[in-house]
């Protein structure tokens, strides 16, 4: 920054308007390539399954119908009733999955911030290096050590999956949120004759609640989205998460994409309303890890 | 503290310490029980599948996958990979998809980010509305492509028609030509909102004095950018471009569901292909030599990114 040109004194005010405007322009691009996708996926969705094959296309259908959301949603018809069970199945295996993970990662991740035991850097390191690997890797002995344990087509093969892929993630995360917690509220505690577990759960899990629904919402947001464990290891219909049977739905009716748009709308829906109600959380939790020094 | 200076400085700390380690370790002995569940579901679930898919490598199964009756054949799964074409195109392709979609979801992520670096209405719902790609599924979001990028109905090709541009709609995924441009512009669309999300958090550690100093000093935003904010960026941005790069490397759904490696293997990718072998036409052997492989590229670069990555941190410090 030593030698700046003379006729500097001009031409700031004006410059950093003009970048503003890049700014903006940039921005508005920036919405369409994003909105529009999503835009045409709900105008898709309530059109008819005629009107979504025409050329040119309706930009906004001639007759609005719910039709689709109706036919899915309608548990006495054979597809509403696939799409609700399918539902049902990933809303259980996605819970079932996050309070595993809450369980097991926050005293992980507790012990990573504070403790110093032999291992712990090597720990860490296999931590993090598991997520260099692809998950096909696992997918063929994975398969062979559920069909050992007796749980393939079970979702009990899933939650143990996705714990085990989700709990790095989740570790680091919480890992970031401890080690904001001062050492002195516990030392204080322990001084006041707690425990070190006492202070752990009295103390320091309290303050560390953020962490929880941040990680939470991670596991949760995975496990729903999950395709390709899913995919392997269930083959029956009444088993199958969201994912595989839309993927199922639209094999059997490749040219409803109305239905398509619609059932693609609906699985949308829990992680986008829950990331919009937790937004705060979930990016505090993604960027501390990364950001602090 | 990033990643890299973690894993630079471990084993400086591991020579100061006095006692020796079974010493440390019976001292510390309740402090593992807090790990204890990780380790068990992280040994039972990563560390036997890893070895189990080495083993395989060397092997040919029938296709029942009837594992006693595995053939030893030494290093001719690898030889037969290493010769053939397929490998090479999946390569470059594997190449290709990951570069340029991590290059793209990371030059679109800094934009925005950016652009968004100060208060103005509607900033936080502008916000969240860039981010919804990246929550919603993978699954949702390759058929929502698929129909915008249909051969006959797609909107894309609706609209170059309607303004003239072509006679009629192009074939965005049915052409070889075009097929992997076209799923990488999927691919960004769902992850620039990460590289996002996390350059703005970078952006809040940019000293507010420093850009104030600067511009007191006359410089201009591309100088302050460069100067002052571009250097607090570094590592956030290296490690997002990490992420990235990683998850890229190991992409599956949108080509899987979009074309599923077609037309003639123009959008396959390694996972994918290593799908098809093993689970397509139950090549177990073959798919998981191709998995040793994959695994040894990863960690050849991931070597030597995390090594520039430590020398470029010692070098900041002087």
């Amino acid at each position: 920054m030593t030698s700046m040109p003379s006729n500097v004194a001009t031409r700031p005010r004006k410059s950093i308007d003009g970048w503003r405007w890049v700014g903006r322009l940039f921005l508005a691009l920036m919405l369409f390539y994003t909105a529009v996708p999503m835009i045409w996926m709900l105008i898709t969705s309530i059109k008819s399954g005629f009107a979504a094959m025409q050329f040119p296309p309706q930009w906004w259908p001639n007759e609005p119908t719910l039709a689709s959301y109706y036919k899915l949603l309608d548990p006495t018809s054979s597809v509403g009733n696939d799409f609700l069970r399918f539902f049902w199945n990933s809303l259980f295996v996605s819970v079932s999955t996050t309070i595993l993970a809450v369980i097991v990662a926050v005293p992980a991740a507790y012990a990573f911030s504070r403790f110093d035991f032999p291992g712990r850097k090597f720990l860490f390191f296999t931590v993090l290096l598991r997520n260099m690997f692809p998950a096909v890797i696992f997918l063929v002995p994975l398969f062979i050590l559920m069909r050992l344990l007796g749980l393939v087509n079970t979702h009990g093969s899933l939650v143990l999956t996705y714990l085990t892929f989700g709990l790095p993630l989740a570790i680091w995360l919480l890992k970031g949120f401890y080690d904001n917690i001062p050492h002195q509220l516990e030392q204080a505690a322990r001084i006041d004759g707690a425990s070190r577990f006492q202070a752990f759960i009295l103390i320091v899990m309290p303050l560390s609640a953020p962490g929880i629904i941040a990680t939470a919402i991670y596991s949760f947001i995975g496990a729903w989205n999950e395709y390709i464990f899913a995919y392997t290891f269930l083959n029956k219909n009444d088993q199958l998460t969201l994912p595989i049977g839309i993927q199922r739905f639209f094999s059997e009716n490749t040219t409803d994409f109305p239905g398509l748009m619609a059932a693609s709308f609906m699985m949308s829906v829990p992680v986008v309303v829950l990331f919009l109600l937790l937004q705060r959380y979930f990016v505090r939790a993604l960027t501390e890890g990364a950001v602090k020094h | 503290m990033t990643l890299a200076t973690r894993l630079a400085d471990a084993p400086l700390r591991e020579n100061s310490k006095e006692p020796g380690v079974l010493q440390r370790a019976w001292i510390n002995r309740a402090d593992y029980l807090y790990v204890l569940p990780s380790i068990v579901v992280m040994l039972i679930v990563i560390a036997y599948p890893i070895y189990y898919t080495i083993e395989l490598s060397f092997f040919t199964t029938p296709p029942s996958l009837q594992l006693r009756d595995k053939i030893f054949v030494g290093l001719d799964n690898y030889s037969l990979i290493l010769t053939s074409d397929v490998f090479w195109r999946v390569t470059a392709n594997t190449f290709i998809w990951t570069i340029v979609s991590t290059f793209a979801a990371f030059v679109l992520g800094l934009g925005t980010a950016l652009a968004l670096n100060h208060e103005f209405v509607g900033r936080g719902v502008l916000r969240a509305i860039l981010i919804i790609p990246w929550v919603i599924s993978a699954v949702a979001a390759s058929y929502i492509w698929k129909w915008i990028y249909h051969s006959n109905f797609g909107v894309i090709g609706a609209v170059l028609v309607s303004l003239g541009i072509t006679d009629r709609p192009p074939n965005f995924i049915d052409s070889v030509s075009t097929v992997l441009p076209s799923l990488i512009v999927v691919n960004v669309w769902r992850e620039f909102p990460f590289a996002m999300i996390m350059l703005m958090a970078g952006l809040q550690t940019v000293p507010d004095q420093l850009l104030r100093a600067a511009r007191v000093d006359g410089a201009n935003a591309w100088q302050s950018f460069w100067h002052v904010t571009f250097p607090h960026l570094q590592g956030v941005s290296t490690v997002t471009i990490l992420l990235l790069a990683v998850s890229n490397f190991n992409s599956f759904i949108i080509p899987w569901i979009m074309t599923g490696g077609g037309p003639s293997n123009a959008s396959h990718i390694w996972i994918t292909h290593i799908y098809e072998l093993a689970f397509g036409r139950q090549r177990w052997g073959i798919a998981s030599a191709y998995s040793v492989l994959l695994f040894i590229i990863m960690m050849t670069l991931g070597y030597f990114y995390v090594r520039a990555l430590s020398g470029a941190e010692r070098k900041d410090r002087g």
